[in-house]
């Protein structure tokens, strides 16, 4: 069996590579996609530690999260179609008609 | 070097080089590509981790449901190639300064943790069964089960409120 | 696990249950309705969230003993009481503050937005498990990030949603990972479980702190502390109106309400760790939010810095850790809601009028209409601090919590900052009250309903500053709910 800090160190680097897209992409569809990539790092993580504890918890958790994630893309990229409407951009940096 | 050990290094080599396609490809679509490959490793680690169930959720609504979406949505608005506008300098070491320490800190604080170093015992053949899952969620998570449908109902609301284009008649 | 449902469980949950019929009803009504006539669906919504609040106030109210219901996931306490009476009255006002406005009142997925989120911070109110909580936050968010984003013809609507968003799930992300850490460690995901679990372990204390900074990003995104308030200004300026009085006022008491629960049940093996960080936070929330608000010309900009100012000091209560603080944090959100509250709808009266909300055009406000700027003279100083009303008392309790919690400084730059405060509330009142506007002789009227609204707001205001008695055993009962 491998152990279970194995999963954790690896869950740590997906969640790592998640926040740095998040600080270094301007594309908000990459930057939700990085979200979703630290998402699966916590579930990763949450799985590993309910093997090691041997109870179901940690699975129904990532069992909510998967739902909740639906949900908050479904909001999300609706939100990116209204805007590029408008905008014609999903460039981040151009989101700034509020100044102050 | 046991079995175990090779498929899960295998595995990780592949989820963290395409956690880094996703971040470095400049086309959107590829993108989703390597994060949809992501998420069907990660998939078959919650399969070597005693979590079947969760693996088929894992498929079927992250790389199939959500991951389709975001492809849609690229391919909608024709956003495979919008590039940065300008790139601010100054951010990016930053981030990466700061993914470096997250990076470190997080690893120190698991291995940090003498316990967790130990193998896991092989548990029993009925852990994590779709039956075991689904008797929990209707009994101890009942209440958040619930929630979770007015949730999924009040998404879908939301989604084609923002969508709808006004009437042309206002 | 729980073998059937019983009387207690119901009653725990009636808000919600009353909420979610309410809901259905809405729902239902928007089918059935024909357009012209939707104008009821804004009254249905309020004559539901009244006949909800009753119940909860009645028949809602937790015994002495907090009790943990269905399978853990909730606790049915004093705390949980106060906060989802809190919440469903700042859902209240908000719909009678959408009355006139002609763009929502007709949208019954507007009301069913707004319900829902409310339904998600009573839940967040009572959560006793990091599953429930994880799912009470998001159910109050998602909705809150298309209310944002309603006015999808409104550039700066759909700008504000799409921040609000953005920022939201990034630290929701974050949040998430520190929750993943907490249940690894403690092997269970009840808060009350996990406090004991980590007691007994050898859990290093920097791994704690570690994972404690990670779900003090979500909290810290809810309530709006610095360094992790830059979405509010935008989001409160672009957001419709009621929507940005009700991210101000309910929103921003929910967060707290988990904030402190979650901090003292989890967290109480690293406080002096997150005591320091929080302690920072306030600082700088105080501080910024009180120095950038002094520039600002815009009335919701000015709210949003202020607010931020304003979960700097309530921060002053969560760090002091014990019992006065927790009740001076409840107390705080008692008087803030109501005075926000208040403060929003004289500029949702106003900008309905004049179409604008710069501070400029809030000149002569006291000629025009003189009952609307002294709706704004209280509510203002009540957000300063002045006696004899609420916010006075508040800002009081918040201090002599860290002080006797021995954060002395704290409570001294909190009230170099409240000086500072005073001085921005009052160039407002000087536009309202002393400059000559353009328009002085054209009245501008307050419709009857948002009227109401206002003077029940400042009615509670002044018993909140004045009879402190009763109040204050609401606040004390649920603080010790938590201890």
């Amino acid at each position: 069996m491998v152990p279970v800090s194995y999963y954790l160190a690896l869950a740590a680097i997906l969640f790592a590579l998640g926040a740095l897209g998040v600080l270094i992409r301007r594309n908000a569809i990459i930057i939700f996609m990085s979200i979703e990539l630290m998402l699966n790092a916590a579930n990763l993580l949450f799985v590993a530690f309910a093997r090691s504890f041997e109870s179901l918890d940690g699975q129904i958790y990532v069992f909510f999260v998967i739902a909740v994630a639906a949900a908050e893309v479904a909001v999300g990229l609706a939100l990116i179609v209204t805007i590029f409407r408008t905008k014609h951009s999903i460039d981040i940096d151009e989101l700034s008609s509020m100044k102050g | 070097m046991t079995a175990d050990l090779i498929l899960f290094f295998g595995l990780a080599a592949v989820a963290i080089g395409a956690a880094l396609g996703m971040l470095l490809s400049k086309n959107a679509v590829y993108s989703a590509l390597f994060l949809i490959l992501n998420f069907a490793t990660v998939a078959v680690f919650f399969l070597l981790l005693g979590a079947p169930f969760i693996a088929m959720a894992q498929v079927a609504v992250y790389a199939g449901a959500i991951m389709v979406l975001f492809l849609f949505v690229i391919m909608l608005l024709g956003a495979e190639q919008l590039l940065t506008s300008h790139k601010s300098g100054w951010q990016r070491p930053i981030a990466i300064l700061l993914t470096l320490v997250l990076l470190v800190e997080s690893i120190y604080l698991i291995f940090g943790r003498g316990r967790l170093l130990s193998q896991v015992a092989p548990v029993a053949s009925d852990y994590a069964s779709p039956e075991a899952i689904g008797e929990l969620l209707f009994s101890r998570y009942l209440l958040p089960f619930e929630v979770t449908s007015i949730l999924l109902l009040v998404a879908m609301v939301g989604v084609i409120v923002l969508i709808k284009k006004p009437k042309a008649n206002n | 696990m729980f073998g059937s449902i019983t009387t207690d469980m119901v009653l725990a949950i009636l808000p919600e249950i009353a909420l979610l019929v309410l809901i259905a009803v809405v729902f239902v009504t928007d089918l059935v309705v024909d357009e012209k006539r939707r104008g009821i669906l804004a009254w249905t919504s309020i004559i539901g969230l009244l006949i909800t609040m009753l119940l909860t106030a009645f028949f809602a109210q937790p015994g002495a003993e907090a009790e943990t219901l269905w399978g853990g996931m909730l606790r049915h306490d004093w705390l949980a009481y106060v906060s989802k009476l809190i919440f469903l009255f700042g859902a209240l006002i908000t719909t009678v503050f959408t009355l006139n406005w002609d763009s929502v009142r007709f949208k019954g997925e507007f009301y069913v937005l707004l319900l829902t989120s409310t339904l998600g911070m009573t839940l967040m109110g009572a959560s006793a498990d990091l599953i429930m909580l994880f799912l009470s936050i998001e159910t109050t968010s998602i909705p809150l990030y298309v209310l944002a984003g309603f006015l999808t013809d409104d550039d700066r609507s759909t700008e504000a949603g799409f921040k609000y968003l953005l920022f939201g799930a990034m630290t929701t992300a974050v949040m998430l990972y520190g929750f993943s850490l907490l249940y690894g460690f403690a092997g269970s995901t009840g808060l009350y479980e996990i406090s004991a679990a980590i007691g007994a372990g050898q859990i290093p204390a920097a791994a704690l702190a570690g994972a404690a900074v990670l779900v003090l990003v979500g909290f810290g995104f809810k309530v709006a502390m610095a360094p992790l308030h830059f979405w509010a200004p935008d989001v409160y300026e672009g957001a419709p109106t009621p929507i940005t009085a009700f991210l101000s006022t309910a929103s921003k008491a929910a967060g707290f309400v988990v904030l402190t629960r979650v901090m003292i049940a989890a967290f109480s093996s690293v406080q002096a760790e997150w005591q320091l960080m929080l302690a920072i936070a306030a600082v700088i929330s105080m501080t910024l939010g009180n120095l950038v608000a002094l520039s600002q010309t815009n009335i919701k900009r000015l709210l949003a810095y202020s607010s931020i100012a304003h979960a700097g000091y309530a921060l002053l209560g969560v760090i002091a850790a014990s019992e006065l603080g927790a009740a001076s944090v409840v107390y705080y959100f008692l008087v803030y809601v109501v005075t926000n509250m208040a403060a929003f709808g004289v500029v949702i009266v106003v900008s309905r009028v004049i179409g604008s909300d710069e501070i400029a055009d809030y000149a002569g406000l006291s000629r025009r209409s003189p009952g609307l700027a002294l709706v704004m003279l209280l509510a203002f100083l009540s957000l300063a601090g002045i006696p004899p009303l609420g916010g006075f008392i508040a800002k009081v309790l918040v201090f002599a919590a860290a002080v006797q919690a021995e954060f002395v400084w704290l409570a001294v730059i909190g009230v170099l900052n409240a000086i500072i405060g005073l001085y921005y509330y009052l160039i407002v009142l000087k536009v309202v009250y002393l400059t000559p506007g353009k328009d002085e002789q054209k009245a501008l009227p307050t419709p009857r309903p948002q009227a109401v609204a206002l003077v029940v707001s400042i009615v509670l205001l002044l018993l909140m500053g004045t009879v402190f008695a009763p109040w204050y055993q609401w606040a004390l009962n649920s603080a010790s709910a938590l201890f």
